[in-house]
């Protein structure tokens, strides 16, 4: 049964249901434009490292494993997926996050092959001894240029102090030393789990006839056995795990990452918190703010300087980060911003500005195609509507933003910094 | 888009003065007022940036963002509303007497020395730069279009004026609106806005381009950073190549795509690098082949890379290359329509070509490229420069 989920304010239909297999499909046509995305997508990212099948024992897999599962799917016994895409022309990829792994393609033809192509790899895996160490190599290459990444490393620094248990605190890709202890048993282990068609979505948008979605489904998605797949539990305490984490490597200016905890919430109570947490802070800290021009002025950030919410299955904190020759002023000021606002609460016609401010950037993410195949990504993952987040930002109201400042606890913070290791170079 | 040529005045003052025109203007006349009235045009965004450009010549661009009207909450004519907000910036920034004002020109100057500084940060884009640097020695790509720190901390509110003055009235002007509108009152806004301003418009830039100078020897140059992976960038020239479509072809079959030379046998079968690419400019003539390598695999991978390209340049290239290069390119091309930045480079980039093709009559020229002829471009390129990038101490 195809439901049809209608976004008033973009005016645009999604249709979603849940297909024999068990896989969630979600889709969106787009009058007007020429490309389709799809996103086939299992909810296996990095945080997913131990787990149950049916109630049975936990188990730990290395970190990094489903990150090592998104390239070896790619391979087949015969011809790989990349070459099987050569010949329709679409632009395919994956990525692995924290919390889910896709495989997507872009194309403007071929449509109907392209998603059979995707369906079919995804559900194919090839994994050997020989070929799983193959790509051992190459994946040590891409943990090894991430490690040169000064804002990959101050952003997993955040995530390591912010958390003392929260697998989210691993980064992605795992460690040289974790990835080494993979191999094709523990692919097909967790493949055969998390890949399982209950624990799946398909998001399709863009040009396509949604009838050719629900025939391909039909035809390429496999039944099997539902399964329930757990990921192990844990017990993060309220409080962050470190107060700062600092390591050195060259930078012009130190970079910095200051995340506030929040606790773990689900559904629309954490789509309240991204949103609420979002205008707070571009309030407090954003482009329109005193405390962004009295800091500049007195050159402590610069135009590199942002905020944010960063937001994910069990997980969820705002945060601040920039370059400053003195992290820890800049912290401490806006620890001293936040204390102020809580005293005195921002104006309602700064309220509404960035309320507008919200709204408009969110309206503009449904201009573009991969970015809708995003939101039906993130919604499939949610739990709720596509159109929930624009909902939301659309109808924020002002003693709402207050009551999520007085729930901020200013001084329950982390602040990552990446330190010059040389001085001037 | 604003063209000059590069003058005696630093590139650092040109960069300064288009940071300083979309930080304010007269009447917002610091970043908090004019962020205030952005929030309020629903996150519509005025950038700036300075670069290279493909013409040997600077681009100043200066790029204004907004909602269409249908989304505005209060029927506002956001369009009208953002054009207004851009021709104030380009034409009444905060200044007065021939300088833009000290404290705003301070704080320009300081974010541009950041920005100049902070490329250490990437280290693919310090390789790029300092590649570049050998690459096109005395070419106007040797250098950063930002200029340098020793020129930046040099800027002042008077010579940044000039170099504004010095854009506005010797600039080639493109202007290009892209998106989902008619753009009446953008025309309305532009045509306006020239004819009215008391400009003194003279030795107007003329654009061109000049193919970039063959060394006679290879140059190799290395240079290390404290970093775990080493990046390679080897740039092959070709002076005399005049066949775009075959050197699209060749750029996509070496390196362009995920079933490309590189990709395939020197990332999947050879497993030395993580990534392996190609990128260039027909119009510069030269190709740039870029991997991130482990320091050991450096000398494998750049005989790799010249053996691709041998292996193109003696043998052409099978049908399915062909058949998959030519696939990847329709769905880019025919993708350009659904993003207004997308088809709006699109135009930018051809403004210099005798006929200024839409995508569909570039696909109706590539497809006609032949195996030979891509092997006849592939045999133009020479090696000029090979740049490493890797772990040490010095810099």
């Amino acid at each position: 049964m195809i439901k049809k989920i209608h976004g008033d304010i973009i005016n645009e239909t999604c249709l979603e249901y849940v297909h024999k297999s068990g896989v969630r499909v979600f889709m969106l046509p787009m009058e007007g434009y020429s490309s389709a995305v799809a996103q086939f997508s299992a909810k296996f990212g990095s945080q997913d490292n131990a787990f149950s099948v049916n109630g049975g024992e936990y188990r730990k897999v290395p970190d990094g494993t489903a990150h090592y599962l998104e390239h070896k799917l790619f391979e087949s016994e015969e011809k790989d997926a990349f070459s099987q895409f050569a010949q329709t022309g679409a632009m395919c990829n994956a990525g692995t996050s924290f919390d889910y792994t896709q495989y997507y393609f872009s194309c403007t033809n071929n449509f109907r092959k392209n998603l059979e192509i995707l369906l079919g790899f995804v559900q194919d895996p090839y994994f050997t001894p020989d070929n799983v160490e193959k790509e051992r190599g190459i994946i040590g290459q891409e943990i090894t240029m991430y490690r040169d990444n000064p804002n990959w490393r101050v952003f997993t620094g955040l995530l390591e102090g912010m958390y003392k248990v929260n697998p989210v605190r691993n980064d992605i890709a795992g460690t040289v030393e974790s990835i080494a202890e993979i191999t094709d048993k523990t692919l097909y282990d967790c493949y055969n789990a998390y890949y399982n068609p209950a624990n799946m979505f398909l998001c399709v948008a863009g040009n396509f006839d949604p009838n050719e979605v629900v025939e391909i489904c039909d035809q390429k998605l496999q039944s099997r056995l539902p399964l329930d797949v757990k990921s192990a539990p844990f017990d993060e305490p309220n409080e962050v795990n470190l107060a700062s984490t600092e390591i050195k490597m060259q930078v012009a200016k130190p970079i910095f990452e200051m995340g506030f905890k929040r606790p773990s919430l689900d559904g629309q109570a954490a789509l309240d918190e991204y949103i609420y947490y979002n205008i707070l802070f571009d309030l407090m800290f954003g482009g329109i703010s005193d405390f962004f021009m009295k800091m500049r002025e007195k050159g402590l950030i610069n135009e590199e300087f942002s905020d944010g919410v960063f937001n994910g299955r069990g997980h969820l904190f705002p945060f601040l980060r920039g370059e400053s020759t003195e992290p820890l002023a800049v912290a401490e000021e806006a620890k001293k911003t936040i204390r102020a606002f809580k005293k005195s609460p921002p104006s309602k016609d700064d309220f509404e500005r960035v309320k507008r401010m919200t709204y408009g950037g969110l309206v503009r993410d449904w201009g573009s195609v991969s970015s809708v195949a995003d939101t039906l990504s993130e919604a499939a993952l949610s739990g709720n509507s596509p159109f929930a987040v624009l909902d939301t930002a659309a109808g924020a109201d002002y003693e709402k933003t207050l009551e999520k400042l007085d729930d901020l606890d200013e001084e329950n913070t982390c602040i990552s910094i990446v330190e010059n290791e040389i001085g001037d170079y | 888009m604003f063209y000059t040529d590069y003058d005696e005045i630093p590139r650092a003052d040109y960069a300064c003065a288009a940071y300083i025109l979309t930080d304010c203007c007269k009447n917002f006349p610091n970043y908090t007022a004019l962020s205030k009235r952005l929030a309020e045009l629903y996150d519509a965004s005025i950038n700036s940036s300075t670069s290279l450009g493909n013409w040997d010549k600077r681009c100043t661009s200066i790029r204004a963002s907004v909602l269409d009207n249908r989304y505005a909450l209060d029927g506002e004519d956001l369009e009208e509303e953002m054009c207004g907000l851009l021709r104030e910036c380009i034409l009444s920034p905060n200044a007065e007497n021939g300088a833009f004002d000290e404290n705003v020109t301070a704080l320009m100057r300081s974010e541009l020395i950041d920005t100049i500084d902070s490329v250490i940060n990437d280290k693919a884009y310090y390789a790029s730069q300092k590649a570049a640097e050998n690459a096109f020695v005395g070419e106007p790509q040797e250098k950063s279009p930002n200029g340098t720190h020793e020129e930046a901390e040099k800027v002042t509110a008077k010579s940044a004026y000039t170099a504004y003055m010095e854009i506005l009235e010797t600039a080639h002007i493109e202007i290009l609106c892209a998106g989902s509108s008619e753009f009446s009152a953008a025309e309305k806004t532009f045509t306006e806005m020239f004819a009215g301003a008391d400009l003194n418009r003279h030795d107007i830039c003329e654009l061109s381009v000049a193919p970039s100078v063959l060394k006679s020897e290879p140059k190799y140059v290395s240079d290390s950073l404290p970093m775990e992976q080493a990046i390679l960038r080897m740039y092959f020239k070709a002076p005399n190549l005049d066949d775009k479509y075959a050197n699209m072809m060749l750029l996509m079959i070496l390196g362009g795509m995920t079933t490309s030379r590189f990709f395939m046998n020197i990332r999947e079968k050879q497993s030395l690098c993580y990534y392996c690419a190609a990128t260039g400019s027909f119009y510069k003539k030269y190709l740039c082949a870029y991997a991130g390598v482990e320091p050991q695999n450096i000398k494998r991978t750049e005989e790799a890379i010249l053996a691709e390209l041998r292996d193109i340049a003696e043998n052409g290239v099978s049908e399915n290359e062909m058949s998959a290069a030519l696939l990847e390119i329709h769905n880019s091309l025919t993708t350009l329509y659904d993003s207004a930045n997308a088809i709006g480079n699109w135009y930018l980039n051809k403004i210099l070509d005798d006929k200024i093709q839409s995508p569909e009559e570039y696909w109706e020229d590539v497809q006609k490229v032949t195996s030979e002829r891509i092997q006849a471009a592939a045999r133009l390129y020479k090696l000029d420069t090979v740049y490493t990038l890797s772990g040490g101490e010095d810099v």
